[in-house]
């Protein structure tokens, strides 16, 4: 592999008693899309602060293209941030905040104007050069202050949950739309999200960030079938848990059944086995394992239909995902006695 | 409010309230401009008052006092209110007793601080004038100046200057170009408050102006006639007074929709 | 950021505000322990004699009559500000910034311009003499200017724009939820005023209330020009120590009690802030 055009290593960040950044490693390549998810106080938003120069990390090296550039003020790092309530200045029009950035670098005039009149045609928005911010709406807004940070051309660009102020159907289009702005540019975009869908759909790969520490990096699909540990797991899609307890080279359920899984536990150790509801069949043919339950709920969602079984083997109910095909080929009704199985190797298991 | 109100009992109140409020003044300006210059009868338009008025040498060395008392200490209480404001915005954590010694000049009793500067100025004896008027008003105005861009500052969006660091503005830039532009409406608008304060200042004027008919303030003339009775000049002088004021302050309200102190 | 930065650019006005509000406040502090000169000058040596001489009957009467005016000048002021305000609170949304605006606007003139206009409106020429022998009226009229009745008119007159203002904020602030949801539960628009609306104004009332009493009673311009000559708040009496009975000391101590009382106030309105947040964090 080439050498990363971003390197953090051995990152510390202390807020008074807070370990805000606690000891992460880690590489990203050049021309990558990388995800930071994580819930709120995870440090996702500091470790993206500490990238575009706003905290001073207080241990551990940022180092950009092979330089470590952990100590350099924001305004001289070949980074940008768009932030997450896009902070465009009020007083000035799209053009002149697109500008901002350029006539910073001293760049002639004329060059400046037709970098401007560029990266308005990329983001659509040639005929509201002129207008105010606040004469925007948000989804205007948002492209701007991407094109703000872009015309700058960083080796980096950073955007903290640069969808969460837009609504569903309009963030949608915004995915592919930035994946679309982030290939043709070819720049780097680190984006950070508490939201785990965006995050698979858009990264090329994801950091799962918990309490300051890193938990698990890959790809959307990696870290969706390969989940390292139950946070994981429980963070990412939806996961149903068998809490189980190891004996004898076995995983024994709380009802005594047996629960096959691609990974063992260590002799003695409880903990749960983990499994995803599309896993999960009607037919009994499927796999090793099977539980068996009354359906208490069923929920159409239109693609499919989402089904909740109460078995004796998990204290919440066991979720099942039916298409709408298998659905109208077996009718399920609330009340019904139901069986489903699955392989062991889409079966988890974590230690507690 | 409207699902427990009487419509009509409550335009009865505000009637009320408001004629209650411009009547007063209303009587005033009619006056004026009042020929015979007597409350009684009204014996035909005239503007005759306003013409004596500025005949009137007194009156208008009291003025141009007045006007210099107001620019200076507006410039200096702009200038200190702001950079107060700012700084205390920034900490955004201020103990207790800060916050009281900013607050302090807009509810101490003007009485209060007139006799405390007049103490004050008295025992290092500083020959008073014009000069401890303008230094003793900057103490009022600073505070109103500061809060109203405080105000304006609450709602501003710090994020803004951390986007002008990040593309690749150094900190003066930043101060110039982005928050200047972005306050000025608030700091106007409070410059022009203090203006107006200082102009209408009457109690520490009084007390720290010393001795001499050379540094009479226009509000202390105002004082001064009021006290031998009315004259239809003080009604027209009152005119104007008031219709400065209320032009000035309407500019400042316009200017900054954030409100004045206490809105 | 650290906190080097906001210091260095506050610096200038808190010197400002030391060197000539803090100092002086606080040499009027030691003032008041100081005994007069036999010529009018300070001697320095520590006595209580002032603070005992504010209670001095002659003085304490001038301190209770003051008290009262001003009690009754705020209380005037509250009732007729909170009506006013929650009638501007009840006006069409569009309409209450005007409102407001025009409620507040004369506050913005000058104060002794509108004292002189109730000079004006009382005097034995003035309009309320002229309409009363318009209609007919040719009795003698009771005195009016010159009596205290003129100076509560005057000191309400001056400050209700601030009461107004003040009590609007909260009513403004409610939402109007609160109010449909008490006459959903079946009480009359009294009751859901009485029960609802002003417990959670309470704040505003207050700040009126304490505002008005404060400015009123420390008052000497509106006593001097509508009370007469010889009326006396504590406000003139501390003129006259420095102005023209040059008694400095006394009028230190006197002071000294203005500020206590405003002190005493504005901590019972901070008290009754919190008593009202603290009953709407309970629903």
């Amino acid at each position: 592999m080439t050498q990363p055009l971003l390197t953090i290593r051995n990152a510390q960040k202390r807020f008074g008693n807070v370990k805000a950044i606690d000891g992460i490693d880690l590489d990203v390549q050049e021309n990558e899309f990388f995800a930071l998810l994580g819930a709120s106080g995870s440090g996702k938003t500091t470790l993206l602060r500490m990238l575009a120069g706003f905290e001073m990390p207080d241990g551990g090296e940022i180092i950009l293209d092979g330089k470590d550039v952990s100590q350099v003020p924001p305004n001289h790092r070949p980074v940008n941030l768009m932030f997450q309530s896009y902070a465009l200045f009020p007083h000035m029009s799209v053009a002149q905040n697109i500008a901002y950035g350029l006539e910073m670098e001293k760049l002639p005039k004329a060059q400046i104007k037709s970098r401007v009149d560029d990266i308005l045609d990329v983001i659509q928005l040639g005929q509201l050069a002129r207008r105010k911010p606040d004469q925007l709406s948000g989804g205007q807004r948002q492209r701007v202050a991407l094109a703000r940070a872009l015309v700058k051309r960083p080796r980096l660009l950073l955007l903290d949950e640069p969808l969460g102020a837009l609504d569903k159907k309009l963030r949608g289009d915004m995915q592919l739309e930035l994946k679309r702005i982030q290939h043709e540019f070819g720049i780097t975009f680190i984006i950070v999200t508490h939201d785990q869908e965006e995050a698979l759909v858009m990264a090329d790969r994801v950091a799962i960030l918990k309490d300051g520490k890193l938990l698990q990096s890959g790809t959307p699909h990696e870290i969706y079938e390969h989940p390292q540990s139950r946070f994981a797991a429980d963070f990412i899609g939806v996961m149903n848990f068998f809490p189980v307890r190891e004996q004898g080279g076995k995983l024994v359920a709380k009802d005594g059944s047996v629960i096959a899984a691609a990974k063992k536990l260590e002799a003695g150790q409880e903990g749960v086995a983990a499994v995803r509801p599309e896993r999960l069949h009607l037919n009994g043919d499927a796999g090793e394992n099977s539980v068996t339950g009354t359906v208490s709920d069923i929920a159409y969602h239109g693609l499919d239909l989402q089904v909740h079984l109460k078995t004796a083997a998990a204290p919440e109910p066991v979720l099942i995902r039916l298409t709408a095909d298998i659905a109208e080929a077996r009718p399920i009704s609330v009340g019904d006695t139901v069986t489903v199985n699955w392989a062991a190797r889409d079966t988890r298991a974590f230690a507690h | 409010m409207r699902s427990i109100a009487n419509p009509r009992l409550m335009l009865m109140i505000l009637s009320a309230v408001f004629a209650f409020l411009y009547i007063p003044i209303s009587v005033l300006f009619a006056l004026s401009f009042n020929e015979g210059g007597l409350p009684t009868a009204w014996t035909g338009f005239s503007v005759k008052w306003y013409g004596e008025l500025f005949r009137n040498a007194d009156i208008m060395g009291a003025a141009l006092n007045t006007l210099i008392v107001a620019v200076i200490s507006t410039i200096l209480a702009t200038i200190l209110g702001t950079l107060l404001a700012v700084g205390v915005e920034i900490r955004r954590r201020n103990g207790r007793f800060l916050e009281t010694i900013i607050f302090a000049p807009m509810i101490i009793p003007d009485i209060v601080l007139a006799i405390a500067l007049l103490s004050f100025f008295s025992l290092l004896n500083v020959t008073m004038g014009l000069h401890t008027v303008i230094l003793s008003h900057v103490v009022f105005n600073l505070a109103f100046v500061c809060s109203v861009v405080r105000a304006r500052l609450k709602t501003f969006d710090w994020s803004i200057v951390e986007a002008s660091t990040d593309l690749g503005a150094p900190m003066a830039i930043t101060l110039w170009r982005v928050v200047l532009p972005v306050m000025l409406p608030a700091v106007i608008a409070g410059a022009l408050l203090a203006f107006t304060l200082s102009l209408d200042e009457f109690i520490i004027a009084f007390f720290t102006a010393g001795a001499g008919r050379d540094s009479i303030t226009l509000p202390m003339q105002i004082f001064a006639m009021i006290r031998f009775g009315v004259t239809p000049e003080i009604n027209a002088l009152a005119a104007i007074v008031m219709t400065v004021s209320v032009v000035i302050l309407a500019l400042s309200q316009r200017l900054n929709r954030g409100g004045l102190p206490g809105q | 950021m650290t906190d080097r930065k906001p210091l260095y650019l506050m610096t200038p006005a808190l010197a400002w505000l030391t060197a000539f509000m803090v100092v002086p406040c606080l040499l009027i502090l030691a003032l008041g322990f100081f005994r007069r000169g036999i010529y009018g000058g300070i001697e320095y040596t520590f006595t209580l004699e002032n603070v005992a001489l504010v209670f001095d009957p002659l003085y304490a009467s001038i301190f209770l009559k003051s008290a009262a005016i001003a009690g009754l000048s705020a209380l005037i002021a509250v009732v007729i500000g909170y009506t006013a305000a929650f009638a501007i609170a009840a006006a069409p949304t569009r309409r209450q910034p005007t409102l407001l605006f025009f409620a507040v606007l004369p506050f913005w003139s000058n104060y002794l311009v509108r004292t002189y206009a109730w000079i004006v409106m009382l005097n034995r020429e003035g309009l309320v003499a002229g309409i009363a022998a318009w209609l007919g009226y040719d009795g003698e009229l009771p005195k009016m200017l010159y009596t205290e009745t003129a100076v509560v008119i005057g000191l309400v007159y001056n400050y209700l724009p601030f009461v107004i203002l003040a009590c609007y904020a909260p009513l403004s602030r409610l939402n109007p939820e609160i109010a449909e949801a008490s006459r959903d539960l079946g009480a009359s628009a009294w009751t859901t005023f009485r029960r609802v609306i002003l417990p959670m104004t309470v704040p505003g009332i207050a700040t009126g209330f304490v505002f008005v009493f404060v400015l009123s009673i420390g008052n000497f311009v509106t006593p001097a020009l509508l009370g007469g000559g010889n009326f006396q708040m504590i406000g003139n009496l501390v003129y006259a120590q420095f102005l023209t009975a040059n008694d400095w000391p006394f009028g230190a101590a006197l002071s000294m009690f203005l500020i206590a009382i405003m002190m005493g106030l504005l901590t019972l309105q901070t008290f009754a802030t919190e008593r009202a947040s603290g009953a709407r964090r309970e629903d």
